[in-house]
């Protein structure tokens, strides 16, 4: 379905990074920008019954991306052990806490196995919500399932192989490492978490091991690196730098402390945000990139608010385009047809107002040229169907269809009606998914097999995952955490962490 | 039910070659020959035990096949191919040819079974089949002495050659069953179509009877795995024994076969609950000179829901005579893991070990533990499969299949002694059930025969291999549509006292018990007496707890202490005089778990737990 967005377009092109221009973004059947336009000229062929979205005076922006992620624990609210008070010195000193299994690997695994599909729903909603088009981070899956937004993981470009980036969020074995640095010479990608712990912490060692292994390339996305020492970060040649993806508020959450973003940047290596998962992260990037300009204010890193703009929108894009041989991130020809519209708010250059817009600020999301999430009247702008709901007080409304009736829209309701039925009553919830399962016995590849989910992270128990049917009456699910930025999250954030106060600030964004 | 009669059974291809087509191209079998030497070379976990065991490689052989492949028949190619995965021995690794009819059981219409020592044994009609016409002659007690005019002993003999088993008696107790009970689940259907059978009649006369074979259907039991994707990565089982157990149930027990059909209209829920699981698990109590016994027979372990089942047998145990409790668990195929091994627990006031499992270490293993899709179920293998990478260790560790937190959380059920039969047709979960009872000191094991069938694997299928293989990106074989296979894919060894030592090809072994004639004709009562006798010579103590509100009642007797437990802090512990009655109150809060454990002269003989709801 060919689309066309009129707006102030802020292309982000490589050649005119600051331009920024009334125009039009053209966007073909095969979800492609095949055109962006300056002022009103003539369409190019096959657009003429094209509907049209005229965001007047508001930013046409590239669709945000969130390149570090964990989405199959987002409906899970902020998370500190209540134990500990000092901060964490790397990632596998959290996942043993007393109450991590029972605040997030149960709740969470939970929710996977009763309601995958309407968690997957919400999940990807509350990144929409924050103006996000692509993410990284979803649980692995047996099958087909819903999916609005681009997967970064697998996504094809075109294509048919779903390796063109491989991913891993637990520490990798030298051989491995090795064997992901062959795959990087044939052109794939690599989103690696390495090195997510304090400064110097022994983790470090996954950042060296990843340059001896030979993965330290133009193809390498490095997820945190926090523990990195900035002599260990001229391992990384300038000539040959890819991307570290930073999440200042996980980082600062867990490890009291961030990524010496300084000595990547000196590398030359591309800055990218990701807003990490629900226990500690920001609900979308569009809250992390408030977090980076807060931690980059304090850390005088010298950043500028376009710097800040290119980590969710051209910085990544550049890296995931050298893997997809496609372009993202930036509105330009033959780039995936992904676009946020961010409603203009008085005189501060368009860089300030994407660094501190928020979530109200959202007019409309679209994904490979098909409206997914915004204010009504642009959303009923294309034939897809859609749903309204309330938003913090606003109508908006969402394009998700329906997995047991694919031609009706999945409403707000449903999808949250679902996920709330598990929380209420874990138990009959398991009990429900387990005879889902026992009444299926095909291959799991089929569409009609139960949709299964693996999640990424550490579970937090030994060697055996368990029955989640023998722990069912110990089981609780927390509420649904909310979808945006709101009064909640900030009294949390004040509350816990170890942050020391830097992230209080976020807040005066929003409230 | 369904049942099925075709005459004479399906024969297809045996003239083939000449101008008939060939169902599978020469590419086809390539493909089913160059898959099957993958997965054995690279997953298949029993491989360096079989080449040594059996001085066979398989890998050599399917190599061999490979050249000759283009000068058979489709019928000679697949029976040759049979022939050389049945040399591994290994029930759980077989090869469904195209004449695979999963579920389907060739039948004559009596049973015959064996009793006395060896090189004395009589072969006899147990049982006839249900509606069976067979004539006055041929009735229940007649000795079988011929088939097809060969000394039946013999025949035995020569079909013990194609039956898979490690021990010589293994093999003859599955080929004894499958003389008249074919599973058409890996094997072809019998060369025959009538077999003439030699026997004395019951006045001693030597006559002569021709009888065909049929095709029995037997469907799945209510509650049955199946191939439930909810259990399917955890079984361990022989499904053409489980195929053919439930063929004989249709055959000879008919009423318990209707029984089981009538499960759900029953309305109390107990009640309905041991009916619902009364193709897996029966009970009564039997009479013996050394006093009244509970008789739980297991039959298999085949169950889609381990919790339930475990419920189902403790609502039987717990209905029998406490003075000790004889479990059958012969020609139980096995099924569910974690239903035998977390079944343990209930007889025994001791924490439980389970079995441990390890799979080779390859690539390929090593792979699929990696990926994050197959974590569940390879996470705990995935550091030592990759270590393995570096140091050349054949194997990962060895770790247990059945989370041992679950192998514990119910605790004791029944009081009282414990004793076990098993005989060389017990296999798989089966095995595992039994190695638990004997490692963990539940109690004796009789066996029938030298050991238990020794089926020491968890197996998975074709699908479940190429689901796990797929999220570590690594080539799925691509099998002709018609054939299929299964494979140990994980070893287990035992636990314990026996820690470490293989269960394949051995078994796990208990005291020899050799069945009699009045065994055959009088519901095992000689064994049943035999197993009194053991049961009578255990110590015995008795506890049983009732709890209403916040008092308890405690009925011991031969226990001198009792220790009271709240979510594991001591909450009381009292002498005890005399055997009668103690009552104490608690006020527990919910979600507690009271333990209340028996002692006698400072050794743990009962152990209760009370959930507060």
């Amino acid at each position: 379905m060919a689309l066309v967005i009129a707006g102030r377009v802020v292309p982000c092109d490589q050649n005119d990074p600051d331009a920024v221009f009334a125009g039009r973004v053209f966007i073909g059947d095969d979800g492609t920008i095949e055109h962006v336009a300056k002022g009103s000229g003539p369409a190019p062929a096959g657009f003429a019954t094209a509907p049209v979205i005229d965001a007047g005076n508001d930013f046409v922006i590239p669709g945000l991306i969130d390149l570090h992620n964990h989405i199959g624990y987002n409906t899970l609210p902020l998370w500190a052990e209540p134990t500990r008070t000092t901060p964490y010195m790397h990632h596998d000193s959290w996942p043993g806490a007393p109450s991590y299994r029972a605040s997030i690997t149960w709740p969470s695994k939970t929710l996977v196995a009763a309601e995958p599909e309407a968690l997957l729903a919400y999940v990807q909603l509350r990144a929409l919500v924050g103006g996000t088009t692509a993410m990284q981070g979803w649980p692995t899956a047996n099958r087909e399932h819903v999916q609005v937004l681009r997967n970064i993981d697998d996504e094809t470009a075109g294509g048919t192989s779903r390796n063109l980036i491989y991913t891993s969020t637990l520490t990798l074995e030298p051989l491995e490492l090795a064997k992901k640095a062959q795959a990087q010479k044939d052109g794939a990608g690599f989103i690696y978490h390495c090195g997510e712990g304090a400064a110097g912490s022994l983790v470090q060692r996954e950042f060296i091991d990843s340059a001896n292994a030979g993965c330290l390339g133009k193809t390498f996305i490095g997820i945190h690196c926090n523990s990195v020492m900035p002599a260990d970060w001229q391992r990384w040649a300038k000539d040959d730098a890819g991307a570290v993806v930073w999440s200042p508020f996980s980082n600062l959450w867990l490890y009291g402390s961030t990524t010496d973003i300084a000595a990547a940047r000196r590398q030359k290596v591309a800055i990218c945000l990701g807003s990490d998962w629900g226990p500690s992260g920001t609900k979308n990037v569009q809250g992390e990139i408030k977090v980076a300009k807060i931690a980059g204010k304090k850390l005088a890193l010298g950043l500028t608010d376009r710097d800040l703009v290119a980590m969710i929108t051209s910085n990544p894009g550049d890296v995931l385009a050298r893997c997809w041989k496609r372009q993202i991130g930036r509105l330009t020809k033959d780039a995936f047809g992904d676009v946020t519209i961010l409603r203009a708010k008085g005189t501060k250059p368009v860089w300030t107002q994407i660094v501190e817009s928020t979530e109200a600020d959202i007019v409309l999301v679209v994904v490979g040229g098909v409206p997914r999430y915004g204010d009504p009247q642009p959303m009923q702008a294309t034939a897809e169907p859609s749903s309204k709901f309330k938003l913090a007080g606003k109508d908006r409304r969402i394009a998700i269809r329906n997995p047991d009736d694919p031609g009706k829209p999945w409403k707000f309701s449903e999808i949250t009606g679902l996920l709330k039925a598990v929380i209420k009553d874990p138990k009959t919830a398991i009990n429900k998914a387990e005879a889902r399962l026992r009444a299926y016995a095909g291959p799991m590849s089929a569409p009609d097999a139960p949709l299964l989910l693996a999640l990424d992270m550490p579970t937090g128990t030994a060697a055996f995952a368990g029955s989640l049917k023998d722990h069912a009456d110990e089981i609780v699910v927390p509420p649904l955490s909310s979808l945006v930025h709101d009064a909640q999250f900030f009294a949390e954030v004040g509350k816990k962490g170890f942050h020391g106060g830097l992230l209080d600030g976020l807040k005066e964004f929003y409230l | 039910m369904t049942r099925a009669r075709q005459r004479g059974g399906r024969r297809g291809g045996e003239n083939g070659g000449g101008a008939r087509p060939l169902e599978f191209s020469w590419a086809d079998r390539l493909d089913i020959l160059d898959g099957l030497s993958v997965l054995i070379e690279q997953i298949y976990v029993h491989l360096p035990l079989k080449r040594s065991l059996y001085g066979f490689d398989i890998i050599r052989a399917l190599q061999a096949l490979r050249l000759q492949s283009t000068t058979l028949t489709d019928l000679q190619f697949h029976r040759e191919l049979t022939t050389l995965v049945n040399r591994l021995r290994d029930a759980h690794t077989q090869y469904q040819a195209p004449w695979t009819k999963k579920g389907v059981v060739k039948t004559l219409p009596f049973l015959v079974e064996a009793y006395g020592p060896p090189g004395d044994v009589t072969y006899i009609v147990s049982k006839l089949a249900v509606g069976a016409k067979l004539g006055k002659s041929f009735a229940e007690g007649v000795v079988i002495t011929h088939w097809n005019g060969m000394d039946f002993e013999r025949a035995v003999d020569l079909h013990a050659e194609v039956e898979t088993g490690g021990r010589p008696d293994a093999r003859q107790a599955r080929a004894l069953e499958s003389m008249t009970l074919r599973a058409l689940e890996y094997a072809p259907p019998p060369d025959e179509e009538w077999v003439d059978i030699g026997y004395r009649d019951n006045l001693h006369r030597k006559r002569t009877i021709r009888l065909a074979w049929d095709d029995v259907v037997p469907e799945f039991a209510p509650n049955a795995a199946g191939m439930s994707l909810a259990t399917r990565f955890r079984r361990s089982i022989n499904l053409g024994a489980e195929a053919v157990r439930r063929a004989k149930k249709f055959q000879f027990n008919r009423g318990y076969w209707e029984a089981e059909r009538r499960a759900a209209a029953i309305s109390d829920p107990k009640k309905r609950l041991t009916a619902e699981f009364q193709d897996f698990l029966t009970a009564e109590p039997r009479k013996t000179p050394s006093g009244v016994f509970g008789y739980l027979r297991i039959w298999s372990f085949d169950v889609d829901d381990d919790r339930r089942f475990i419920d189902a047998a403790s609502a039987l145990v717990q209905d029998l005579p406490d003075r000790g409790l004889i479990i059958d668990i012969r020609n139980n195929p096995g099924g569910l893991i974690w239903a035998a091994e977390r079944l343990l627990q209930i007889f025994t006031p001791h924490p439980i070990e389970p079995t441990r499992f390890a799979l080779r270490a390859t690539r390929f293993t090593a792979e699929m533990a990696r990926a994050v899709f197959n974590r569940d179920e390879f996470g705990a293998w995935t550091e030592s499969l990759s270590s393995a990478e570096s140091t050349g260790e054949p194997y990962s560790a060895h770790i247990p299949i059945t989370p041992p937190e679950q192998c514990n959380d119910l605790g004791q059920r029944y009081g009282g002694p414990v004793v076990v039969v098993a005989d060389a047709n017990t296999y798989s979960s089966g095995d595992l059930f039994a190695a638990g009872i004997v490692d963990n000191r539940i109690g004796p094991l009789i066996c029938v025969g030298q050991a238990t069938g020794a089926g020491g694997a968890n197996v998975w299928s074709a699908r479940d291999i190429a689901d796990a293989l797929r999220p570590a990106n690594l080539p799925v074989p691509k099998f002709p549509k018609g054939v299929d296979f299964t494979m140990s894919i994980r070893r287990a060894v035992r636990a314990s006292a026996a820690g470490g030592a293989l269960i394949e090809d051995g078994g796990v072994s208990g005291q020899t018990y050799v069945m009699t004639g009045v065994d055959v004709f009088n519901k095992n009562q000689d064994l049943i007496d035999h197993c009194g006798r053991i049961l009578a010579a255990q110590p015995w103590t008795r506890m049983n707890v009732k709890r209403r509100g916040s008092e308890f009642e405690v009925e011991t007797a031969g226990l001198d202490r009792l220790d009271v437990f709240v979510s594991g802090h001591p909450a009381r512990s009292y002498r005890l005089k005399r055997d009668g009655r103690q009552r104490f109150k608690l006020r527990p809060k919910k979600n507690q778990m009271v333990e209340i454990v028996g002692f006698d002269k400072e050794t743990v003989r009962q152990r209760r737990r009370i959930p507060i709801d």
